[in-house]
């Protein structure tokens, strides 16, 4: 083999420049990544988990969570609402303009467009940028999910199918735990046709002692142990609900900006 | 049998061998247009490898230009920052001053003044001299730290501060500070606690 060097060479520039893309340069991107201030706000994102919540990342990854859910919303593009917060000295006037204009679904350019307009009228208002795309209109978050939003996951459980529905942002849309735990000891308890196995060996069936439990499920009777039971979560329940209470992809951030849905309610 | 000797040159038995033959010059052509389109569509679309750049937004100017910019919380946003570099050395990026470098901010009276026009004074004219502030006497000098800041940068620096740590007082504006500029004029000499004292509030 005389030309072996030669052929050495040659996977080892390929691998290697595989290696940078797809190694070295995340890393030199990402890999000093730090908490990140959340827009209009002194507040840092994402906050270090709380102990049973680090846990729950342990358990959520063991039962192989990751294979039915996702934890990554996709965002498609943005559109941009224009509010009316006040209307000047001259209301009639602002909302007869207001009456014949499109103010919401706009882009950039028309919403700066409909706010000068307004403006000139003498009206105030603000403008909304709001996040689009299927997983958003589905309710499964208000923005795409960054890398920050990752910063304390290890491993990170991006998943990749989605038989259940995506994880980001199911501290926020789901932040009760006992809807959490009762969720896992049977799901179409409180969600019908779910598809979702129950988790059982997650929780102790015990008799009902002298000693009341305040962790005891609160189960429909048809989901129920039979009289004298009561279902107690393990600590591995408990950490698996404090991850899942902890995943809340919901603050505006530089690379993901949105106007907080509260700021719309004001 | 002699002329088909003729029409093949070479024994049938030879091995083919590749000639050099030029690439068609459309294929070339056709590669670098899309060689071209690519780079133009990576332009657009790419980013260009921004790490804080994620689809949908196309690159770091279409971001920056959705970032809010307008409001009172952006303002504030943009106060603090601005404290943080330019007075937050000196002052404590809490607000609670440092020994023998600068008075406190939090719950001064310089701050908690009802009009600005002092307070909107000192950053612009810097200040020498003894200062009482909260009751301590402070004799040292301060430059002219928010002379070189716009108006409606200063004006934001001082409503984060009339508003933060406690204070609660209402904003500074734009037009306070540019009116505050026009009557210190050209060349500002640093201010002392009397003269301070002898301007209405």
């Amino acid at each position: 083999m005389k030309s072996g060097f030669r052929v050495f060479l040659a996977a080892f520039i390929a691998l290697g420049a595989s290696w940078c893309g797809l190694v070295l340069a995340p890393v030199l991107q990402l890999g000093t990544a730090k908490q990140t201030a959340i827009l209009n706000s002194s507040d840092t994102y994402p906050i270090q988990r709380t102990g049973d919540a680090t846990l729950g990342l342990q358990v959520y990854r063991a039962n192989g969570c990751a294979a039915c859910h996702t934890e990554q919303i996709q965002q498609s593009g943005v559109v941009f609402d224009v509010v009316l917060t006040g209307a000047g000295k001259n209301p009639v006037a602002v909302s007869n303009l207001v009456s014949g204009l499109k103010l919401t679904g706009l882009t950039k350019d028309e919403a700066d467009g409909t706010s000068a307009k307004i403006a000139a009228a003498g009206g105030k208002v603000e403008t909304h940028l709001i996040p689009t795309g299927a997983d958003i209109s589905r309710g499964w978050g208000i923005r795409r999910s960054v890398a920050t939003d990752y910063l304390y996951d290890y491993p990170v459980q991006l998943g990749s199918l989605r038989i259940g529905p995506d994880l980001a942002d199911i501290g926020a849309r789901l932040g009760n735990a006992d809807w959490q735990l009762q969720h896992l000891y049977a799901p179409q308890s409180v969600v019908k046709n779910s598809a979702m196995p129950p988790f059982r060996f997650l929780f102790q069936v015990e008799k009902i002692g002298d000693a009341p439990s305040p962790d005891a499920l609160n189960l429909p009777a048809e989901f129920a142990p039979p009289a004298g039971y009561k279902v107690v979560p393990t600590t591995d329940a408990k950490n698996l609900a404090a991850y899942l209470l902890s995943l809340r992809a919901d603050v505006p951030l530089y690379e993901a900006p949105f106007t907080p849905p509260v700021a719309e309610k004001k | 049998m002699n002329d088909e000797k003729k029409i093949c040159p070479t024994p049938p038995d030879a091995e083919p061998t590749a000639t050099r033959s030029t690439v068609p010059m459309w294929i070339f052509s056709l590669t670098l247009v899309l060689v071209y389109l690519g780079a133009v569509y990576f332009d657009h679309h790419g980013g260009w490898f921004d790490a804080k750049v994620y689809g949908p937004y196309s690159s770091a100017d279409e971001l920056d230009s959705y970032q809010p910019k307008s409001g009172a919380a952006a303002a504030l946003a943009r106060g603090k920052q601005l404290f943080e570099m330019n007075c937050g050395i000196c002052h404590g990026v809490d607000g609670l001053g440092k020994p023998n470098i600068a008075p406190p901010l939090a719950g001064s009276e310089w701050v908690k003044a009802k009009g600005v026009q002092r307070l909107t004074h000192i950053p612009l004219t810097g200040l020498t001299g003894t200062l009482r502030v909260e009751g301590q006497s402070w004799n040292l000098s301060m430059a002219a730290m928010g002379a070189a800041l716009p108006d409606t940068d200063l004006a934001a620096v001082l409503t984060y501060i009339r508003s933060s740590w406690g204070n609660g007082m209402g904003p500074v504006t734009a037009d306070d500070v540019k009116a505050a500029r026009a009557a210190i004029g050209g060349h500002p000499q640093p201010m002392s606690g009397e003269q301070m004292m002898k301007m209405p509030e």
